[in-house]
């Protein structure tokens, strides 16, 4: 800290500063009716990026089109052996194998588990959908990884591409693949190879990122010691380096597997093969929650097993030194062809092990649709009162202002100039107790909540916003972060996407919020309790790899269409991270600094608020960080139950046939999901550096 | 929407002055004649049915899986040759586009006679008496109402991606509604589905032939009588006239016509009935029979019909 008085000084300024925007927030919103072009940013203004993007991918096609197509042909050699493959084996033979990797990979619970799922998909009669969704997942998921640790080792060993990778692969993982599908389709052709192509681009950056980790946190001593021993450049590399980071390579691909098959439905829509992401595409459109529940969980299944297997391959990968030798995995490989050729000869005399017989299918997809009309009924009036509460306090507020939602019909009263002020009264009540318990941060951020709620973001004004958001910037992370801000407003003004991206802004920031409060509780109470933390696990897998589609439909029955489903569906996926992580970080806090506390007399709640939760605070706000990340990535999805933002315009640059409209509404998006990213980054500097302040 | 129709009748009378002359002998070639199958009933049966004729013809035919919207892409590139049924209410600029600069070669109508209009459940009467005439929304919009739109009635439009029409005729007649969009057809068929399961009021845009008529009794609300063309934009109150009707196209790869012209001449007069695609969505969607296998039947029971459309 310098010295108090200069401290002092520097403050003072701020404050002011602070109180000169909020001030002109106030009145640039009082005056937008008198100068319309405040509202919204005037389209005069705006660039023409629309007809750039498409000149540029018109010369794009025209000069690369026979490049693509030639790889396009390519890969669907790989693509069509692999379906073959998959559709020609027998369903008896199929499973012994996975049975068998299963326990390889994590025993006998993995194995029946593994056996358990896909029981469940030959009862539902969707063995071959799934086979030809995982040939998909099997020829995209090494390609991708292939790609991966080729641009991982450059960016490991040249800084400067590792600079140029990072926004690319934030680029890939945030713009949805919806937004460049019309480029892919002109350049590579139609067919299930443009699904590959688009499974790659979304999945290989996790690979990337955990090579680079991998191969840069190998302990010195281990490569010193192969230096001594003689090794060469490339034995260094890949016989004590590569193998040294195998662990967290292998992690990679876990990741990457879990992002391929994420990328399933999007295939589908695209279309080519009759696969499980189709299936729930159909029954989806017809509105058919039994029949897309009972598809969405196989993919579910999919992911769980999958994931299992990798990663349970990837942790016991440092077991496999070379003095159990070529011998032990020797062994297992002839296990594996020993029995698959045992249980294909049993196949050959017996059909029924071939092709799984359709009188011992179940379709329990009826009683579901029954199901869930009985619940909906009994459970619609009661959650529409909640529903209707919270749009009326919350979410029309922060949209249009409460100014404009007080009526008699939503609060029951009509709003006169003397509720304003007293609005205004208890907003300045409650920023001058904290300005008087010398909480400033505090007392700015209760007035500038106080002024979006009264207004509403749509409202704000495009100058105003901009001011406010620039000066949050530098107030957070320096000339550098207003900097980034300051860019990312001139890139979605100038492109005329301010309007959707603020309703974008409104949806997912309410959904984050929500969800980081919900999973970052929810992940506390599983991390101080295992029977908890063991019921949670299952939920979160699945909200995390069925479908999202699926939960809509429910959804919709109770909430109708419209925002509050399109919260409601943000929130079931992006909970997840911030449970995850933040239990993660709460049970890996170094048992020293827990035995040390307890020995010093902290209580059970001492210890969680005062010592835990702080020590893990760098992995809550990565579930936060996530959490962000995830909710705009459901914006695409959002968009199907009719909210209007920026998934929206990427539909209809789609149904327009217009690449632009659509890739500067994804681009839009990215920049919003970087642009909070950074603002999470700041805002860890500042709590680290609290920390640091706080233990000298 | 007329520049639509327009574009098409004018490709549909084009293709069928030019596959007259041709009369070559089927099957020109042996490649495979790649048929786009969508993903609704409807469609997967005029594709199958077509498949099944042109068989009949000696050409090899695959049936291949698409979204709506790839599949333009792909005939505007050969890689797919033909589609029997797109709704030219439903698709978009990259149809109009294709259309117009002759990648994508409409074969005339397929015959469905489709309805587009705001629908309601038939309890919805007794809420609103005056209905089905679209006049009593003006009176009764509260009973379409829910706290969001307030004092204003709600109606689900189609998604944004569609197109905008329902929001024009609400401004162009001066409605009391706050049109929402729906989304998608899955997020529309949900809420339709709940809302009649509890009775509650609901108003929503949406088209004809659909197997949910078969489900539920739906009533579409009633316009004024009009001759030519509804205008959408430009109607006013007392004369309102809805929307204009959409028709199923047929359509085909720009090289399709030169490269199987037999098969060319057999789609121009392929044609299929509302009554034919009712009954067989209702046999697939509810009593769960296989497409091939109502295909089969109709070509055995239609054999006069379509012999004559491959002379």
């Amino acid at each position: 800290m310098a010295e108090p008085s200069k401290a002092q000084t520097s403050d003072r300024k701020s404050l002011l500063i602070w109180i000169l925007v909020l001030l002109s927030v106030l009145v640039l919103a009082q005056w937008q009716s008198s100068l319309p072009d405040l509202k919204s940013y005037p389209a005069a203004w705006t660039l023409p990026a629309t007809d750039w993007l498409n000149t540029g991918m018109d010369w794009v096609v025209g000069a690369f089109k026979p490049v693509f197509r030639a790889l396009s042909a390519v890969m669907e050699y790989p693509l069509f052996w692999v379906s073959g493959f998959l559709g020609w084996l027998p369903w008896s033979v199929g499973t012994v194998i996975a049975v068998i990797i299963g326990y390889r990979a994590g025993a006998w619970p993995l194995a029946a588990f593994t056996g358990g799922s896909i029981l469940y998909i030959l009862l539902m009669g969707l063995w071959p959908d799934t086979m030809n969704s995982l040939a998909l997942v099997a020829v995209s998921v090494p390609l991708a990884v292939l790609l991966g640790f080729g641009l991982g080792v450059a960016g490991y060993y040249s800084p400067r591409v590792e600079r140029f990778l990072t926004p690319v692969m934030d680029i890939t993982q945030t713009v949805p693949a919806f937004a460049y599908l019309l480029p892919i389709l002109i350049l590579f052709g139609f067919g299930p190879v443009v699904g590959l192509i688009a499974g790659i681009i979304f999945a290989f950056p996790p690979m990337v990122k955990n090579t680079i980790i991998g191969l840069r946190d190998v302990p010195s001593d281990i490569i010193e010691s192969g230096l001594m021993s003689g090794a060469t450049k490339g034995q260094l590399f890949f016989l004590v380096r590569a193998r040294a980071g195998l662990r967290q390579i292998l992690l990679g691909v876990n990741q990457t597997t879990m992002a391929a098959l994420n990328m399933i439905i999007v295939a589908s829509i695209i279309g080519g093969s009759e696969d499980i992401g189709w299936r729930v595409l159909s029954t989806l459109r017809k509105a058919e929650f039994g029949e897309s529940l009972v598809a969405g969980i196989v993919i579910a299944l999919m992911a769980m097993v999958l994931d299992r297997i990798t990663y349970g391959l990837a942790t016991r990968a440092p077991d496999m030194s070379p003095q159990q030798g070529f011998f032990g995995r020797h062994q297992f490989g002839l296990t594996v062809m020993g029995a698959a050729a045992l249980t294909y000869l049993a196949a050959l005399g017996l059909p029924d092990l071939q092709t799984w017989p359709d009188d011992w299918t179940v379709d329990p997809a009826g009683g579901l649709n029954f199901g869930i009309e009985v619940f909906v009924l009994w459970a619609k009036p009661v959650l529409d009162s909640v529903k209707n509460f919270i749009i009326f306090t919350l979410v029309l507020p922060l949209k249009i202002g409460l100014v404009n939602v007080v009526g008699p019909y939503t609060w029951g009263f009509t709003a006169t100039v003397w509720h304003a002020v007293g609005y205004a009264a208890l907003v300045a009540a409650g920023s001058g107790l904290a300005f008087w318990r010398g909480r400033r941060g505090q007392a700015i951020t209760i007035v500038s909540f106080g002024l979006i709620m009264f207004f509403g973001l749509t409202n704000l004004t495009w100058p105003g916003a901009s001011l406010l958001l620039i000066w949050f910037g530098f107030r957070s992370g320096g000339a550098r972060l207003a900097f980034w801000t300051l860019a990312a407003l001139v890139f979605i003004l100038s492109t005329g996407s301010y309007d959707k991206a603020i309703l974008s802004v409104q949806l997912c920031g309410l959904a984050v919020a929500a969800s980081f409060l919900i999973g970052t509780g929810l992940g506390i109470a599983a991390a101080q309790s295992d029977p908890f933390s063991r019921i949670l696990r299952p939920i979160n897998d699945t909200l995390q790899t069925m479908p999202v589609f699926v939960l809509l439909i429910p959804v919709i029955m109770i909430f109708k269409i419209g925002e509050f489903s399109a919260l409601l569906a943000i929130i079931a996926y992006a909970v997840v991270a911030p449970i995850r992580y933040t239990e993660y970080g709460l049970r890996n806090v170094s048992k020293d600094v827990i035995e040390a506390a307890t020995s010093m007399g902290a209580t059970r709640s001492q210890l969680l608020w005062r010592v835990k939760v702080p020590l893990a605070m760098p992995n809550i706000m990565l579930g936060l960080n996530q959490a962000i990340m995830f909710g705009i990535s459901m914006l695409v999805v959002t968009a199907l139950v009719g909210t209007d933002e920026l998934g929206q315009i990427i539909y209809i640059g789609l149904s327009k046939g217009n690449f632009g409209i659509g890739f500067v509404a994804g681009m839009a998006m990215a920049v919003i999901a970087l642009l909070a990213d950074q603002y999470c980054r700041a805002w860890q500097k500042r709590i680290d550096a609290k920390l640091k302040g706080a233990r000298p | 929407m007329k520049h639509k129709r327009r574009l098409g009748l004018l490709a549909a009378a084009l293709t069928l002055g030019t596959s007259s002359f041709a009369q070559a002998q089927a099957p020109e070639s042996p490649d495979p004649i790649r048929i786009a199958v969508n993903e609704w009933t409807g469609q997967i049966l005029s594709a199958t049915i077509a498949g099944e004729v042109l068989k009949k013809m000696g050409y090899n035919v695959e049936l291949v899986i698409a979204g709506a919207l790839p599949q333009l892409a792909a005939i505007e590139q050969g890689e797919l040759d033909f589609n029997p049924e797109v709704w030219d209410n439903s698709v978009t600029d990259a149809y109009t586009n294709g259309l117009a600069s002759g990648s994508i070669i409409a074969a005339g109508p397929l015959g469905l006679e489709p309805r587009e209009g705001w629908i309601y459940p038939a309890y919805m009467e007794e809420l609103c008496p005056g209905l089905p005439s679209y006049k009593a929304l003006y009176d009764c919009a509260m009973a379409f109402g829910t706290a969001e739109t307030f004092p204003n009635g709600r109606l689900v439009g189609y998604p944004a991606d569609w197109g905008t029409r329902d929001i024009d005729v609400v401004k162009a007649i001066g409605m009391p509604f706050n049109v929402v969009p729906g989304g998608s057809e899955g997020a529309m068929l949900a809420e339709l589905k709940s809302a009649i399961a509890a009775k509650e009021p609901i108003l929503m845009m949406f088209w004809e032939p659909h197997w949910i008529f078969a489900e539920q009794d739906l009533r579409f609300v009633e316009w004024n009588p009009i001759d030519g063309e509804c205008i959408e934009e430009t109607q006013v109150k007392e004369t309102a006239c809805g929307f204009a009707q959409a028709e199923a196209q047929k359509i085909y790869s720009d090289d399709f016509a030169a490269k199987y012209p037999a098969a060319a001449a057999m789609i121009a007069k392929f044609t299929l009935k509302n009554a034919d695609q009712n009954a067989m969505i209702l046999e697939v969607d509810q009593k769960g029979r296989s497409v091939e296998e109502l295909a089969a039947e109709w070509m055995t029971k239609n054999e006069a019909v379509w012999s004559t459309w491959i002379q």
